[in-house]
């Protein structure tokens, strides 16, 4: 076979492989976890669930549904776009966190400021410390992100007590790793014209990076985050089934109490502010990146 | 200008004044930089509350029982003293929790657990793939088009173009809502219903992602090179002809890529939705705090969630690889 045709994209035989190995993983996983179809049919107390669940879909509650509510609850709509500001506070102040997070470690964890420079000229100290750094950055990076923010609240959790700012740094940590993995791909990805002219004219490896670099990686980087920002939201929701004061929280209490209409109501929001910013964020992504 | 010649002062400032610029892009950065200031200013996020006394107490209690509980003692008083390192004491502990979980208490080891974790996230990503190869056709404007790449002059009919806008527009909807509630409140809500172990777990991650994988797979179907496809619809080819001879083998490189980076966050959310009760090592973390604050059997069954998620990573970043190369 010709070099040119060894080198097209996956032979017609590999994606069958593919796709096969695939369908012997899930397969696998199912029997692993001794799945079988008939668990998908619920048991009776399920079915009744489901049922009385469902049925409220179209029709949210307006109004409180407890049969008891106690003195100065302010009204379901009230309360629920309570929870959903609350989320979006928590959403945003752990963004703000996890950027600056992401844009020092993301600079710390890139390689085109200090390795594989052309041009030469490097010192003694970029050859030594810059890739212990580097390395060092990269491992913090990789513990940040296998932890995932659930679980640093549910640490948090257990060695400060239920204060808002344990949840804001258990979302900052997580996502300030993936910001900062991704924000130096994109740094080392960028195109490379405008610093290596800086290089070539005698600039400093900061001055490479912050005028040369970053510039080019910016609208990316800036796409990227919206949508890590959207990824926040969620999480933020999340963190109130652990008892913070946003939408999880309210869909926990609805849901456990029975009163399905509310639990639709909670969920709309959520979903409502979701989309906006996904919608938000698809057309911000487009004209950035285009 | 001469090539060679500097720009002036002022061709500088005209390059700058006529650079492109977008006022939704301004605005929503201005919107967004406000948000992210103003959150600090709105939400109670205080220091002296995470720091108080009480919680420095709290604090020092957590730190004190970190360490493996064979490895300290109580003293009369009721502080802990830490007895000397022992790497035997050590791994007996460890295999311990590997093989009977959370000590006195009914729950599953540790290492049935962290394969129970990866088989959910690997049946979940397979489940979601599947459903995402479905949806993303009539998710891709370029294929659910009443003339997909005909050649320029064939107009179809109003009728035609307003059915195929509803299928674009009805089967995007779907993945929006799939990927607007969060896991675990899918896996929440599906546990009440189906009262079973895993099945919650594989469903709720496989909702969420086949949103996301059909979403991507649309802009892939989307990103295809047109010209093939546009010889192909010359030479007669049908609709479902083109997808599977011109697109399929096209978009395969790059949805393994995706498939691969969805599966490691499946993995990181398969660990957390055992705090509901499943079969994955979020609950070993959970039973092992509300069992009576083991916090030192808490943290291995963190750092084996972590080596998990560390062992996800590798695997997918060596089948990303693979593919990278192969394509």
């Amino acid at each position: 076979m010709a070099p040119e045709a060894t080198r097209r994209p996956f032979p017609l035989r590999a994606r069958g492989t593919v796709l096969l190995a695939l369908l012997v993983a899930g397969a696998w996983a199912a029997w692993e976890l001794e799945l079988s179809w008939g668990d998908l049919t619920p048991n009776e107390g399920g079915v009744r669930v489901t049922k009385s669940f469902f049925q409220r879909a179209l029709t949210p509650a307006l109004a409180s549904e407890a049969s008891h509510v106690p003195e100065g609850t302010p009204p379901l709509l009230v309360l629920s776009l309570q929870a959903a500001w609350t989320t979006l506070i928590y959403a945003a102040a752990s963004m703000s966190l996890a950027l600056l997070l992401g844009l020092f470690l993301g600079f710390f964890a890139s390689t085109a400021w200090w390795a594989g420079d052309p041009v030469g000229g490097r010192t003694r100290l970029g050859r030594t410390v810059a890739p212990l750094v580097y390395g060092a950055t990269r491992v913090l990076i990789g513990l940040m992100r296998s932890v995932h923010e659930v679980i640093w609240a549910v640490l948090f959790l257990a060695a400060f007590g239920l204060t808002p700012l344990a949840a804001v740094i258990a979302i900052a940590i997580p996502y300030g790793g993936t910001l900062a993995k991704i924000f130096s791909e994109m740094i080392d990805e960028a195109p490379r014209g405008a610093a290596l002219a800086l290089r070539a004219s005698g600039s400093s490896g900061l001055q490479v990076f912050g005028f040369g670099l970053l510039p080019a990686a910016l609208p990316d980087m800036l796409a990227y985050s919206f949508y890590r920002f959207e990824c926040a939201l969620r999480s933020s929701a999340v963190l109130g089934f652990f008892g913070y004061a946003t939408l999880g929280r309210e869909i926990q209490q609805s849901f456990s109490s029975t009163n399905y209409g509310e639990v639709w109501t909670h969920l709309y929001v959520l979903m409502a502010i979701v989309i906006v910013f996904d919608l938000w964020s698809g057309k911000l992504r487009a004209r950035l990146t285009a | 200008m001469s090539a060679r010649a500097a720009p002036s002062s002022t061709q500088v400032a005209d390059l700058w004044r006529e650079r492109p610029r977008s006022r939704f892009v301004r605005v929503s950065l201005g919107l967004v930089t406000l948000l992210l200031l103003g959150s600090w200013f709105v939400g109670d996020f205080s220091l002296s509350d995470t720091f108080s006394a009480q919680r420095s107490e709290n604090l020092g209690r957590f730190l004190s029982e970190v360490r493996p509980w064979p490895l300290r003692e109580r003293l009369a008083d009721g502080t802990m003293r830490d007895k000397p390192w022992d790497w035997g004491v050590f791994a007996t502990w460890s295999g311990e929790r590997l093989s009977d979980g959370v000590s006195d208490r009914d729950t599953a080891g540790g290492l049935e657990s962290a394969r129970g974790t990866l088989a959910i996230s690997v049946l979940a990503i397979v489940l979601a793939s599947l459903a995402s190869l479905v949806f993303c056709w009539f998710a891709a404007r370029n294929v659910a088009s009443p003339q997909p790449f005909a050649p320029t002059g064939v107009t179809p009919s109003a009728r035609h173009r307003w059915a195929w806008r509803v299928v674009v527009g009805g089967t995007r909807l779907l993945l929006v809502l799939q990927r607007s509630l969060p896991e675990y409140v899918l896996a929440f809500l599906l546990l009440a219903m189906l009262q079973t172990a895993a099945w919650p777990a594989v469903l709720a991650l496989a909702i969420h992602n086949s949103g996301i994988l059909g979403r991507l797979n649309a802009e892939i179907i989307e990103n295809v090179d047109a010209r093939p496809l546009v010889a192909l619809r010359a030479l007669g080819a049908s609709r479902t002809k083109i997808a599977l001879v011109g697109i399929a083998p096209a978009m395969l490189p790059r949805f393994l890529t995706y498939f691969f980076y969805r599966w490691e966050t499946c993995v990181r959310e398969a660990t957390v939705l055992g705090i509901l009760g499943m079969a994955s090592l979020g609950w070993l973390i959970d039973e092992a705090q509300v069992s009576g604050y083991k916090y030192d059997e808490m943290m291995f069954f963190i750092g084996l969630g972590v080596a998990i998620v560390l062992l996800g990573d590798l695997i997918s970043a060596i089948a990303r690889g693979i593919v990278r190369r192969a394509s």
